[in-house]
């Protein structure tokens, strides 16, 4: 391995972890650094400057408070699984949150770190554009809070601007829902997604559908949404919403997959998670956490 | 007469202990102190490049750095079975990754940086990145030198041509069959390059003394095969055998990938550099992927001759083999392969041309299974195809054509005792064969597939074995031997086969690792032939021993040695009942006459075990003649699977797999190996391979686009079906088994997804990605319509 200099810090106030931004050349904030860590070993990122948030205590925070869920910039996915309140509340967080690599990253590894390194296969994307949920930062020039869909700029890119952080994501709870997310691996074992998927059944038929690793970003499937809303979901309208997929997604070839595959499943994908999404909302449906594929 | 009170047992791992506490020592484990020295290599940016310059001035300023090497320092060509590839490369690289030059630094950090100020100026050369490319008339030469290159007697290259070898068999007259024949079926199957990807990676340190020898420490399966090469590599700087020393300590796993000699050159060469000071080599995981060996691609051109009742009369298979850069070893997996690509049938009528041919992706070498895995996947995917357009049940024509004891084998010689017809019934039996099974879930549909398999050690006809065996003061036990343990429990194999001999239990018997100073010779741990050739010497030394003790006991108080017999540490006699004599009272130290004298001395046993009935010699023509392997394994292996139609992706409940051993020295180990193979070659079928872009560059040398099975992966149940019908040759009747157990899988799975979906696929792997888009393209599902 190779050795590094750079200098390293873990604050215990926020205003301190800000301080240590402004004044630092290429700072870099460290949450699980699960993404970090690789990429200062690879050499991809040359931080002069790491500025470690678990020591700052508002940052642990996983709330639920007047329909709001706060999920802190601290929170680990493992932490999201075994979570009574994401269990009673947001099942399908815990349901995504198990697909994430393997037991020791989840441990360490936190969702807004996921769309802060934004990579286009992350799996918490589409969750956050699904749920419409708010991206709450922290700045020289105050506090944001940015909407999911205008977070994500490009592949490894966000809205987060200089000597910003991230405090935490709130999501305001749609009232009583069905969901499911399903994630698209070569194998059994961990794997970064070749498609995920993610469906919210609100009541009336209301209904989210975002698709992530089909796109540069998470894509909101508005066209979808808009045809289904309200209907009952019968054979017809899932092909004639699968029609639709092709022209809301552009999946890829690369290693993982050929964006052939990569289609073809996402419509697969979509037909499962929507019966999925719907019978919980019904109170029936396969347990969180069951794989659909 | 003996009964046998350890053998067949299943004895726990001697070496279990020392490895689940952390104590085992690994070979990045062990600690050199502050004089270490660190290299990092310069790779190849080309495929295939002249080297026009190399300018090492900027890395030499570089702080920390103590000397930078490159191929100037050693112009010597060498290889284990061909001399066709050099320490660093000399005037042109030929794959991207190859070493040009090390960087030796005070610390690791300071070599890898200064490594990357070598500048290398290059001027590219043609690719030539598959086998048509290469075989065509008009290719870029890879190794104009071949001509030259020296290599075993039974390689047969092609100067001016890209073929390094050329394995022919010419058995019966196929012309003659094939126009008789009722039916010929012919297909072309492919299968694409694996890594081994064992746990721990390549590691070495070298430490050439100032007493001018030199020692180096390896992660490896071969460490006397590694000391030859280091000794004739190096020959050119005065060093001969007796100054050059293999320390191999436990080893995370082989596979194949850390036998002969790859990287470890790199650090037996940079040693002879910097004279009193260790040097080690420490190889990445991306590194672990392409510049070690790989397993080769495979494109097999089958073609089969048969009759309405469904007996097989001809075969004829070409294999072309994506051997690589360099083929000093990888020829021999060609060669092995050629042999006996017939598979385990008994066909009057066989002709299999096997070549070996070089290209611009790194070098090919020996992966567990030896090139059997590759053309079986084709073969006894064929054969499926083939029963099923005769009608015939793929059991019952396996059943009818499956080679049997005394049966002709491709070079002329007969086949070994074997059960393989009770191996296939037994498989049919537990896969409940001919029961048609549906899934509870419509997307799903349930298959079944069977395939036969059969290996032969691949080896020198004179690879040997050797033990030394000595007995401490209390009766317990230190053997020495060679052979590797690469997880396959070995060291604990060959304390049970001393442990019956000498009735001392294996928890007094220590096996350890080699160091070819104090252990004696062993070819290579290779070949699945290491339990019966070592296990033979560790007998023939245990005897050895045996017999000096009844000699001694005949001698200082005069027993009849015909009657004596060893149990429970002691000697005994038929005779006399109430004689009993713990070995501990006398082995080190003798036994005491009436005058106060002594007679005896430390027993130390010896053995040794070279196939004497083996022979390489046979016409380049035909492959007749000689006895180029001295026994097949043999078994049959099926599987169930449950498969989605529409995604593809599979689950498999069942897998079962017979397979003769001969006599199942150790159950428990022998299951370990089935449950083993069985996982790495479904992995093989299911998800892995390997990904060059255009320009040769490995796309996927990490474990986050090269998938290896995890614990979800595993089948839901594995039934192990042991065999023994006994080798005449082997310890207790054994014979090898370790490579064998992965080699039936993926055409097993092949046949499944047939039976299951309908649709056959002929390219590895067969992932849920190919399965789907398959039945989308066949019009089995619609793409829209689901």
């Amino acid at each position: 391995m190779s050795e590094i200099q750079l200098d390293y810090a873990k604050p215990k106030l926020l205003n301190e972890a800000l301080d240590i931004i402004s004044k630092s050349i290429n700072p870099y904030i460290l949450a699980g650094g699960t993404d970090l860590i690789d990429m200062i070993k690879e050499g991809l990122v040359q931080p002069d400057m790491i500025i470690d948030l678990k020591g700052i205590e508002q940052f642990h925070q996983l709330s639920f408070k007047n329909d709001a869920l706060f999920i802190g910039a601290g929170v680990t996915f493992s932490e999201l699984i075994e979570s009574k309140i994401i269990k009673e509340h947001f099942p399908v967080i815990s349901e995504l949150s198990r697909t994430v690599a393997s037991l020791g990253i989840r441990n360490r590894a936190t969702l807004v770190g996921n769309i802060c390194s934004a990579v286009p296969c992350m799996d918490s994307g589409p969750l956050l554009v699904a749920y419409d949920a708010l991206i709450m930062t922290v700045g020289p020039k105050g506090e944001r809070s940015v909407p999911a869909e205008k977070w994500f700029i490009g592949s490894r890119k966000t809205a987060i601007e200089k000597g910003e952080i991230v405090i935490g994501i709130s999501i305001s709870s749609p009232g009583k829902h069905g969901s499911c997310f399903v994630k698209l691996g070569r194998y059994e074992g961990e794997d970064l997604a070749q498609v995920n998927l993610i469906i919210l059944a609100l009541k009336n038929y209301i209904f989210k559908v975002s698709f992530g690793s089909v796109a540069p970003v998470p894509v909101r499937a508005k066209k979808i949404e808009q045809l289904i809303n309200g209907k009952v979901i019968t054979t017809s309208l899932i092909e004639e919403a699968c029609k639709l997929i092709e022209k809301e997604i552009s999946p890829i070839t690369d290693i993982r997959a050929t964006k052939e595959y990569r289609m073809h499943m996402a419509k697969i994908m979509f037909e499962r998670g929507l019966n999925a999404a719907v019978s919980r909302l019904n109170g029936s449906g396969p347990e969180y956490g069951k794989n659909l594929l | 007469m003996e009964v046998s009170k350890y053998v067949g047992k299943s004895t726990v791992r001697i070496d279990g202990k020392v490895k689940i506490s952390g104590a085992a020592k690994f070979v990045d484990d062990l600690d050199f102190g502050a004089d270490l020295l660190f290299a990092a290599v310069v790779e190849s940016k080309y495929a295939h490049a002249i080297i026009n310059s190399i300018d090492t001035s900027e890395a030499e300023k570089f702080p920390g750095v103590v000397k930078v090497v490159t191929g100037k320092e050693f112009p010597f060509r060498f290889g284990l079975y061909m001399h066709d590839r050099y320490i660093f490369a000399q005037d042109r690289v030929r794959f991207v990754g190859e070493q040009i030059a090390a960087v030796i630094a005070r610390t690791p950090d300071a070599a890898k940086k200064a490594a990357q100020l070598v500048n290398v100026s290059y001027t590219e050369l043609p690719n030539v990145l598959n086998v048509q490319d290469a075989l065509k008339n008009d290719t870029f030469l890879i190794h104009p030198e071949l001509g030259n290159y020296q290599h075993v007697p039974w390689f047969f290259p092609k100067p001016e041509t890209n073929i390094s070898h050329l394995r022919k068999v010419r058995k019966g007259d196929t012309n003659k069959a094939f126009k008789e024949a009722d039916f010929v079926f012919e297909d072309t199957y492919t299968v694409p390059r694996y890594a081994h990807c064992a746990i721990e990676v390549h590691g070495t340190i070298g430490l050439f003394d100032n007493s001018e020898r030199l020692t180096v420490w390896t992660a490896s399966q071969s460490p006397y095969t590694q000391r030859h090469l280091f000794a004739e590599a190096l020959a050119p700087l005065g060093l001969t055998h007796k100054d050059v020393r293999v320390i191999t300590p436990f080893v995370g796993g082989g596979f194949g990938g850390k036998a002969g000699v790859s990287m470890e050159i790199i650090g037996a060469a940079l040693a002879t550099t910097v004279k009193g000071r260790p040097v080690k080599v420490l190889w990445t995981r991306a590194q672990e992927f392409y510049n070690t060996y790989q397993r080769q691609g495979l494109t097999c051109r089958i073609k089969v001759g048969v009759n309405k009742d469904g007996g097989i009369i001809a075969m004829d298979n070409t294999l072309y083999w994506d051997a690589g850069a360099y083929v000093e070893y990888g020829a021999n997996v060609v060669n092995a392969a050629g042999l006996s690509a017939s598979g385990p049938y008994n066909i009057p009528n066989v002709k299999i041309d096997s070549y070996c041919v070089y290209t611009n992706l790194p070098p090919g070498g020996p992966y567990r299974g030896f090139g059997y895995s590759e053309f079986l996947f084709g073969l006894e995917s064929h054969m499926n195809e083939i029963a099923k357009n005769l009608n015939i049940d793929p059991v019952e024509f396996r059943r009818k054509n499956a080679i049997r004891e005394g049966d002709i084998l491709n070079y002329g010689g007969k086949m070994n005792p074997n059960g393989l017809i009770e191996a296939i019934d037994k498989v049919a039996e537990a896969i409940e064969w001919g029961k048609k099974e549906y899934s509870d879930d419509p997307n799903k549909a349930i298959g079944k597939g069977i395939a036969l398999f059969w290996k032969a050690p691949a080896m020198p006809p004179n690879a040997s074995s050797s033990a030394f065996l000595k007995f401490n003061e209390d009766a317990s036990l230190n053997i020495m031997i060679s052979g590797m343990e690469i997880g396959q429990g070995l060291l604990t194999v060959m304390a049970q086969i001393a442990a019956d001999v000498l009735s001392v239990s294996p928890d007094k018997i220590r096996v350890e690792t080699p160091d070819t100073d104090r252990n004696p010779y062993e070819w290579q741990t290779v070949a699945s032939h290491v339990t019966w050739s070592c296990g033979r010497a560790v007998e023939r030394a245990a005897i050895d021993a045996r017999e000096q003790i009844f000699d001694l006991i005949e001698r200082a108080l005069d027993k009849d040695r015909t009657s004596l017999y060893l149990e429970n540490e002691c000697v005994k006699s038929r005779k006399e009942p109430g004689f009993s004599l713990p070995l501990r009272d006398f082995i080190i130290n003798g036994i005491m006459k009436e005058d106060g004298t002594f007679r005896g001395g430390p027993v130390i046993g010896r053995g040794m075990f070279m196939p004497e009935f083996s022979s390489a010699l046979s016409d380049p023509e035909t492959s007749q003649g000689g006895k180029p392997n001295v026994h097949y394994t043999v078994g049959a292996s099926a599987v169930k699977i449950e498969v989605d139609r529409q995604t593809g992706k599979m689950r498999i409940p069942k897998a079962v797999l017979a397979i003769d051993v001969g006599r199942a020295l150790n159950p428990n180990l022998i299951k370990g190996q089935i449950t083993g193979g069985l996982l790495q070659g479904i992995a093989t079928v299911l998800y892995e391979d390997m990904r060059f872009d255009e320009k040769g560059k490995l796309l996927n040398a990490s474990f986050s686009d090269y998938k290896i099975p995890t614990a979800l992966d595993i089948p839901d149940e594995i039934i192990s079906i042991i065999i023994e019908t006994p080798q005449p040759d082997g310890p207790s009747g054994a014979r090898g088994m370790g490579e064998h157990t992965m080699i039936p899988a993926a055409p097993m799975i092949a046949n499944a997804v047939e039976d299951a979906l309908g649709i056959r696929i002929k390219s590895m792997p067969i992932t849920a990605e190919k399965i789907a888009l398959t039945m989308v393209k066949e019009k089995k599902i619609d793409l829209i319509n689901i």
